[in-house]
């Protein structure tokens, strides 16, 4: 299944990301809390972005008691269904990852859709950090990428010596 | 409601973004006649199919409720009315022709701004106001990007300030923060560290750029030439630097040797702050990594009055690194066979003597341009060279050019002020008569990206009955003036075919390749190969043309003090011009979802400055400089967000202009540059 993957290595903390979701959130629900967090650590200078990785065994779905959480069947994106959801906050709770919120201006759960499957997160991310993708392909770069780098490595490693 | 055709009813434009000059492919979705949506075009090289939050804002600017629609007059009482377009048009013409009667040609000057760019509606102002006679065309180049300009051209004669950085093994920023300024930096940026490459940051505020970095230097305001001269010291003192090439291609390497002799580590650190260990490890840096080093200069560099001469010294800098003729460093683009609407030489060879030339000959001489804080002294002038009359084109310099309040009272004493734009701007407000702009979306335009070295036609996507593109405005001017055969062509179309003309190009061939033509192919090397365009045809690390003007042949580093002396009623260190990411300099800030995202000014602080001066988050102060003051509400950032001792202000705030600040009458002596970074200040608590 296609889910939104943030490549932390290539994150710059622009946060293109998150203004773009805030305002997808607010054209919807008129609060503009986002579901695509970047946090910047002043302290140790790191960068840390996440978002929701649409579980395929969902503590949250599986958490929530009043069936306010639902697997869109063309996305697998796990929604919440606005109307039946309690405002309960089981789900963020069980989220293990912190990528739920409680939206202010309805008090219910709010998460990332995938915006139907175009997220708009990924469009606005400039350093192609984000990628949409399925997740075994985007596991599969990530290893012939790592693999690259070792290579490189060792060539440098190489040209030092000679 | 805004009366607007688009070129289609149904389906998707592709043309290039210009809500910043990095121009990324993009496609306009117009459905049932409504422009609806703005993605990424596919397989435009430079946004490779994503685009910045800034570039759907497009749309909110052309249909914002508040855009200017007909010509306004203002009426006695200070009220705008609307008024026809032939009327305007008539009214305007005939006082400027009064204006040219009674003072001649020079009493008349065009100012153009950001909002249109950089070539062809550029072309239209400078070739009206040579039509006319005047040699007085401003710019907002007069406060930004004339500094790099000039200091790229001084020393090599070209200036490419998009590098392949995806090329480079070693990136070092000074004064910059593409995340925000350049967005299409990043994709590169990110390609070249996931390849190994490694990352210097030097800025006094930690922006998440810096967090990225292997190295962050956090320089005192307006010392980042010692610092590169330190760096330019160790290149030259680890003898690794290329001989070969020095000895072949560059003037005045003796003098710029002995010159950083004095630059030890230990002098960078007492100088800009930076410490001696730091700056040993990015010359170490650039040593192993040669020769693939891009070394970029933001605008941070030159903003100062000691700007020019940093940029030049970065510039030899990159050389030493060996950057020259590489992609990842300094590359003399070509440019493409295109008529010219007006070309800076042209002017000059007409004797064309700018306001400000007399004072700052190399910017009027290079830049081909006046210089517009001088303008502003001309406007108050009371003798026979008072500037009369300004036209001026997407330029806010009511807000955007230092010292605001001289700004303003210059623009209201002239006889005739009209200013193209979207909205009433504090500029427009001052204004006789206010004429509506077109958006790029409302018009045809030619686009060169010389990194690519690609021509664009960037085509209309919409039409607006009743707002006149850039073009039209100016044909009908002249064509009121007596001056129509300056501008002969019918409309934007003609425009562009007559542009295309000596490279044999048609207007066909540019639509059927929306990702734009390659008009040369790359040769990095040229700049190896050619004889470069300054005066020696050589790298000029010593400028004879500079000496002979009285300035700094080679380019010295002065610290701030030296502009003006330390003095215990300013204690403090105010920089102001770093961008927001929503916001583009005084623009945007009325769209509402952006507004919320940057609701209101604040002055960033350092913790410990604020607690010296008893100053708790949100607080309101007074901050007062040499120029002026401003009551603002302070923001406490994280301790290592901004060197102690610095103040930090956004430029674009109409109701708390950083301008009111700044110091126009301090300046870089070969660009003009006024002070914007650096400038010292006192904080009071109110
Ligand atoms: S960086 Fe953003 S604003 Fe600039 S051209 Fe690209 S999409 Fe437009």
């Amino acid at each position: 299944m296609n889910i939104v993957y943030v490549d932390l290595d290539r994150c710059v903390a622009c946060r293109n990301c998150q203004l773009e979701c805030s305002f997808r959130q607010a054209e919807i629900t008129r609060d503009d809390g986002a579901n695509i967090w970047v946090q910047v650590d002043l302290d140790h200078r790191a960068i840390f972005t996440s978002t929701c990785l649409q579980c395929e065994t969902a503590p949250c779905l599986a958490a929530c008691p009043a069936g306010g959480l639902t697997r869109d069947p063309a996305t697998r994106a796990v929604v919440v269904d606005r109307n039946a959801c309690l405002g309960c906050g089981m789900c963020l709770l069980a989220c293990p990852f912190g990528h739920i919120h409680l939206e202010q201006a309805g008090r219910v759960a709010s998460k990332c859709d995938l915006c139907g499957g175009d997220p708009r997160c990924v469009r606005v991310c400039m350093a192609q950090a984000l990628h949409f993708g399925d997740v075994e392909e985007l596991a599969e770069a990530r290893r012939e990428r790592s693999g690259r780098r070792l290579a490189v490595r060792a060539t440098h490693r190489e040209e030092a010596a000679s | 409601m805004i009366r607007a055709v688009p070129v289609l009813p149904d389906g998707r434009v592709r043309t290039l973004c210009r809500m910043c000059d990095s121009r990324c492919g993009i496609e306009v979705h117009i459905r049932n006649s409504v422009l609806a949506d703005i993605t990424p075009a596919p397989d435009n090289p430079g946004n490779q199919g994503r685009l910045c939050p800034r570039a759907h804002a497009a749309l909110d600017l052309f249909y914002h409720p508040d855009r200017i629609q007909t010509p306004l007059k203002r009426t006695p009482n200070g009220a705008f009315e609307p008024i026809g377009w032939d009327q305007a048009l008539d009214e305007i013409a005939g006082r400027l022709k009064a204006i040219v009667d009674q003072s001649g040609p020079p009493a008349v000057g065009a100012w153009k701004g950001e909002g249109v760019g950089f070539f062809q509606q550029e072309g239209y102002i400078r070739r009206f106001i040579r039509a006319l006679g005047s040699p007085n065309y401003f710019s907002n180049d007069s406060v930004c990007f004339n500094g790099r300009w000039l200091g790229h051209h001084l020393v090599n004669g070209f200036w490419n300030p998009f590098p392949y950085f995806d090329q480079a093994d070693l990136i070092l920023l000074f004064g910059s923060n593409p995340p925000v300024c350049h967005p299409p930096f990043l994709r590169e940026f990110a390609d070249a560290r996931v390849r190994g490459a490694r990352l210097v940051v030097v800025d006094p505020k930690l922006n998440p750029i810096g967090c990225w970095a292997d190295v962050y230097a956090q320089p005192r305001p307006g010392t980042d030439a010692a610092l590169i001269w330190g760096l330019i010291r160790l290149v030259i003192e680890s003898d690794r630097y290329d001989h070969d090439f020095v000895d072949r291609y560059v003037v005045g390497f003796e003098k710029i040797a002995a010159y950083a002799q004095r630059f030890t580590p230990e002098y960078v650190e007492a100088e800009s702050g930076v410490w001696a260990d730091v700056v040993r490890t990015i010359g170490d840096l650039i040593v192993r990594n040669r020769p693939r080093v891009s070394l970029y200069a933001g605008a941070g560099l030159e903003h100062h009055p000691g700007g020019v001469n940093t940029v030049r010294a970065s510039v030899i800098l990159s050389c030493l690194a060996g950057a020259m003729g590489r992609p990842s460093g300094l590359f003399w683009p070509e440019s493409p066979r295109l008529a010219s609407l007006d070309s800076r030489n042209l002017f000059l060879e007409n004797g064309g003597r700018p306001i400000g030339a007399d004072r700052f000959p190399v910017l009027a001489q290079m830049a081909g341009e006046g210089h517009s804080l001088s303008a502003v002294n001309a406007m108050l002038d009371s003798g026979e060279h008072r500037l009369r009359s300004l036209l001026v084109m997407a330029a806010n310099p009511a807000v955007t050019n230092p010292n605001v309040l001289k700004v303003r009272e210059a623009l209201s004493r002239l006889d005739l002020l009209v200013v193209s734009d979207f909205f009433l701007t504090p500029t427009a407000r001052l204004a006789h008569y206010v004429i509506p702009g077109a958006t790029f979306l409302e018009r045809t335009e030619l686009h060169v990206h010389p990194k690519y070295q690609t021509l664009y036609l960037a085509p209309q996507v919409v039409r607006v009955d009743g707002i006149p593109t850039g073009y039209e405005l100016w044909r009908d001017l002249a064509g009121r003036l007596g001056l129509a055969e300056w501008f002969p062509w019918p409309d934007e179309t003609a425009v562009i075919r007559h542009l295309l003309e000596p490279g044999g190009w048609t207007i066909d061939d540019l639509t059927a390749h929306p990702e734009g033509i390659q008009y040369a192919p790359l040769r990095f090397d040229r700049c190896l190969n050619e004889p470069l365009p300054t005066p020696s045809g050589k790298v000029e690390f010593a400028s004879q043309y500079l000496k002979n003007l009285g300035l700094d042949e080679i380019p010295e580093y002065r610290p701030p003090e030296a502009f003006l002396p330390a003095s215990p009623e300013f204690p403090l260190t105010l920089i102001t011009g770093a961008r927001k990411s929503l916001l583009y300099h005084s623009r945007h800030g009325n769209i509402d979802r952006f507004r919320r995202v940057h609701p209101k000014a604040e002055a960033e602080m350092h913790p410990d400055d604020a607690r010296n001066l008893g100053l708790e988050n949100g607080d309101t102060i007074r901050l007062v400089t040499a120029g002026g003051a401003l009551i603002v509400a302070v923001r406490i950032v994280h301790a290592a967000e901004i060197r102690p001792g610095v103040i930090e202000l956004y430029h674009g705030w109409e109701e708390a202009p950083a301008n009111l600040l700044t110091l126009d009458e301090v300046n870089d002596p070969i660009s003009g540059f006024p002070w914007l970074k650096g400038v010292p200040v006192r904080v009071e608590k109110i």
